[in-house]
């Protein structure tokens, strides 16, 4: 076990990607592989004691006792090819799916995965669209015919094909530049977008959940008062970080020419910035639920809230911002002392039967 | 919009968003005194209270702060105060007062609305005027007459809620100082600071109005979410009195909290088919009750309510058996069958999983209530019933995998993660995963 300062991590890979568990104590808790390529798992502040445990991923079910959701996780995890949070939201959509976590879940996984088809399905067409704007193309006509109908597949080949001859490439070689785009893009999507996708909604909602809980701060004589502002902090950091990510996406879809003619240099920024940015909102979505479903209860149980929140959330590694937040949080940890408040049931030791029952409502509401 | 069109809104402001519902309160509060607008506030009241809209400050409000805590409860789930005054008697009750003290002299109060350096001590005054003014009403009633005054029949809760509210506003500058100190309510916990606000402020008002400190005490328990939590601490405190009035309030409160008990545990014994998970809630209460009730008996050594504690438990026992325990699996394991079933069905399984819920939940005071035999042959023959399913659905090629983990899932919530965990390895290792 080490103290959140000694473990302040430098990058995202070494934060780790937070996984949506349904047991209390391993709600939201982060996995990533250590130097042997074998993933692991970090639990913080156990019982409310300080510092993080590091356990390997194979021993976690001998550790804590999981929910048979968390068991199936637990297993897709281990069997997926990497520890990214991509690869971390396909295996708990996966879980969510098969009703382990209850119907109100089933029903957000396929909502998120009907989500990402039509996302997936738009990208693709406005990439096209930007394709064919950047050489001088009008491309109204496809949306006329429709683009799924066989006739508009043989009217948008023939404009790839004439935009492929203007920017003297192969037609094969543009389809394939534009479909690699639309797969990293896929979560975030174009400015231009009618419906905003995944990251750009969430980034919104971060935007709304850091305007809330400074509002909840200021003026509030609670204890959880100060952790509250931090929070409101890390969110407003996270951001900003976000803000400018997007808008280095947006820049280079504004010149989409240029992106397609410069493809190799271009392609490992686009794929970083993508990467990165779904590294930066990884784990702030349950925060987000968590603090808008807490708003409707009592003050005591906003503060409960705000622990929780504090207990998990995203700090940006130290190579990410020049503010060191753990070093921060650290601080507000010795400054703010309170009970231990342990995740099971204190008269018989098992799962908190409530607490499950309201990370699964949470899990329901994440569409 | 003219007044009867707000008055045909009725219920309807419930669903209303909640900007509109602030403008449509606004519009409600300028015409207040009218009965129609009694009535419609009277329906949207729980909605008011969820909001926590800060209505607009009136001398009938101020007149009501000392004693709020003592009107019904609005929702079921919200701890009912351990002496009730009716909402209906205290709107009759404040034109009397507004009579008694004459119009000029109330508007001599009306800056203790506003902030300013004379708020605090018009505030008190008006209060103490206010307390002698239903105490010269509470004298001209007579108990089981009808009250021509106050359009009311005065049964003996009514007379007694009078005089309840005559002492609160005769110490009513005390309350407010306690419900300060026990904010926000309801309070879950009593802490340190908590008990020597109630102790300062007790022993003020036992060196004032000895008579007073009942009512007191029961006001502060009333900002309890539960009022056990006081009477377990109420037998330490040193509220300033003579150890045999000590022991008098200890016991005038801990009958009423008995009483209160006994309302509690009768409530769902006549309404079969509610909510088992509401049904679980409760006893879980009751039982947590019952034991900080016996806890702080033990302090006052005295025997009188052990038969009344022990029927209490009875009831609860009752409760839990005929309304938890009686075919839950039949419940439970038919929502499994339903999960094609549409919207209608996800209603049907969210319903089973509240009962499957409800029966671990009452795991926990099994013991205490001499069920444990019954619930565990209940959870046996439940998961018995789920774990054939599950093997159905995940043993063989043509099972229907969603029925099958929702079985397991069912286990789960029934008998806990380990024993769901234990069966589904059992049926994976025999088959496919």
């Amino acid at each position: 076990m080490r103290s959140l300062t000694n473990f302040a991590p430098s990058t995202f890979e070494e934060r780790g990607a937070a996984v949506a568990f349904t047991t209390p104590v391993l709600a939201q808790t982060r996995v990533r592989k250590d130097s042997r390529d074998q993933l692991e798992v970090l639990v913080p502040n156990l019982s409310e004691g300080r510092g993080v445990y590091v356990v390997p991923w194979k021993s976690l079910p001998l550790a804590f006792p999981m929910t048979v959701h968390d068991r199936m996780l637990h297993d897709l995890i281990a069997k997926a090819d990497g520890c990214s949070p991509d690869d971390i939201r396909k295996a708990v959509l996966e879980a969510a799916r098969c009703g382990l976590a209850g119907g109100g879940a089933v029903a957000a996984a396929e909502a998120a995965l009907n989500d990402d088809d039509e996302q997936r399905l738009l990208i693709n067409y406005q990439l096209i669209v930007e394709a064919l704007k950047a050489v001088g193309l009008e491309s109204t006509e496809i949306l006329r015919v429709g683009l799924t109908s066989a006739e508009g597949q043989k009217l948008t080949r023939d404009l790839m094909m004439k935009a492929a001859q203007r920017l003297a490439l192969e037609p094969t070689e543009l389809y394939g530049r534009i479909a690699e785009l639309a797969v990293m893009m896929e979560s975030i999507g174009i400015a231009t977008s009618p419906k905003p996708a995944r990251l750009r909604r969430l980034m919104r909602d971060l935007q709304g959940f850091r305007d809330s809980m400074t509002d909840w701060a200021t003026d509030n004589v609670s204890e959880a008062a100060p952790i509250g502002g931090f929070c409101a902090e890390v969110a407003e950091h996270t951001v900003n970080h976000a803000r400018n990510v997007i808008g280095q996406l947006d820049q280079a879809m504004a010149s989409f020419e240029t992106l397609l003619r410069q493809w190799e240099t271009k392609r490992p920024q686009i794929r970083k910035a993508c990467s990165r940015l779904s590294w930066l909102l990884d784990g702030w979505e349950y925060l987000i639920l968590l603090w808008s479903d807490a708003l409707t209860q009592d003050r005591y149980s906003q503060d409960m809230a705000v622990h929780d929140i504090f207990r998990v959330i995203p700090l940006l590694p130290r190579d990410e911002g020049r503010i060191d937040q753990s070093l921060m949080a650290d601080k507000l940890i010795t400054s703010q002392k309170r009970s231990v408040r342990a995740y099971v049931d204190w008269r018989s030791g098992q799962l908190d039967v409530d607490l499950v029952m309201r990370i699964e409502t949470l899990k329901g509401k994440a569409a | 919009m003219e007044m009867r069109d707000l008055v045909a809104l009725g219920d309807k402001l419930l669903d209303i968003d909640e900007a509109k519902f602030r403008q449509v309160v606004e519009l409600l509060e300028q015409m207040n005194e009218h009965p129609d607008i009694q009535r419609t506030i009277a329906v949207i009241r729980p909605r008011l209270v969820e909001l926590r809209l800060h209505r607009r400050p009136t001398l009938k409000r101020l007149f009501c702060d000392p004693f709020e805590d003592l009107f019904e409860a609005l929702g079921k789930a919200d701890p009912v105060p351990l002496s009730v005054i009716e909402r209906s008697l205290m709107n009759s009750l404040w034109p009397l007062v507004e009579a008694e003290i004459g119009k000029d002299r109330l508007r001599s109060f009306r800056p203790a609305l506003q902030d300013g350096p004379q708020r605090k001590a018009l505030t008190e005054a008006f209060w103490a005027e206010c307390g002698s003014a239903v105490a010269r009403i509470a004298e001209g009633a007579t108990a089981g007459h009808y009250s021509d005054a106050l359009e009311l029949r005065m049964n003996p809760a009514r007379m007694r809620a009078l005089t309840d509210i005559a002492t609160i506003l005769s110490i009513a500058p005390e309350v407010a100082e306690m419900k300060a100190a026990l904010s926000p309510k309801p309070v879950p916990k009593l802490h340190a600071d908590h008990v020597e606000a109630i102790q300062a402020v007790g022993r003020r008002v036992t060196r004032a109005r000895p008579e007073a400190l009942k009512i007191f005490v029961l006001i502060a328990t009333s900002r309890l979410s539960d009022p056990t939590v006081l009477l377990s601490g109420l037998w330490d405190m040193d509220l300033g009195q003579k150890p045999a009035d000590r022991a008098a309030l200890f016991m005038a409160l801990s009958g009423t909290v008995v009483a209160q008990m006994e309302d509690r545990s009768r409530a769902f014994r006549s309404a079969p088919g509610t909510d088992r998970m509401a049904v679980a809630d409760l006893a879980l209460d009751l039982v947590a009750s019952l034991d900080a009730t016996r806890a702080a008996m033990e302090h006052s050594r005295n025997k009188d309510f052990d038969q009344r504690l022990k029927e209490v438990r009875n009831s609860v026992h009752a409760m839990v058996k005929t309304q938890v325990l009686q075919d839950a699996d039949a419940g439970i394991v038919a929502a499994i069958g339903a999960l094609d079933g549409g919207s209608e069905g996800r209603a049907q399984l969210a319903q089973a999983e509240n009962q499957a819920r409800a029966l671990r939940k009452c795991a926990t005071i099994a013991d205490t209530l001499g069920l444990r035999g019954e619930l565990r042959e209940m959870t046996q023959k439940t998961t018995a019933s789920l774990t054939e399913k599950a093997q159905q659905a995940l043993g063989g090629p043509a099972g229907n995998a969603r029925t099958g983990y929702t079985a397991i899932r069912m286990i789960e919530l029934i008998a806990g993660p380990a024993e769901a965990n234990k069966i589904m390895d059992g049926i994976m290792n025999g088959g496919r995963r």
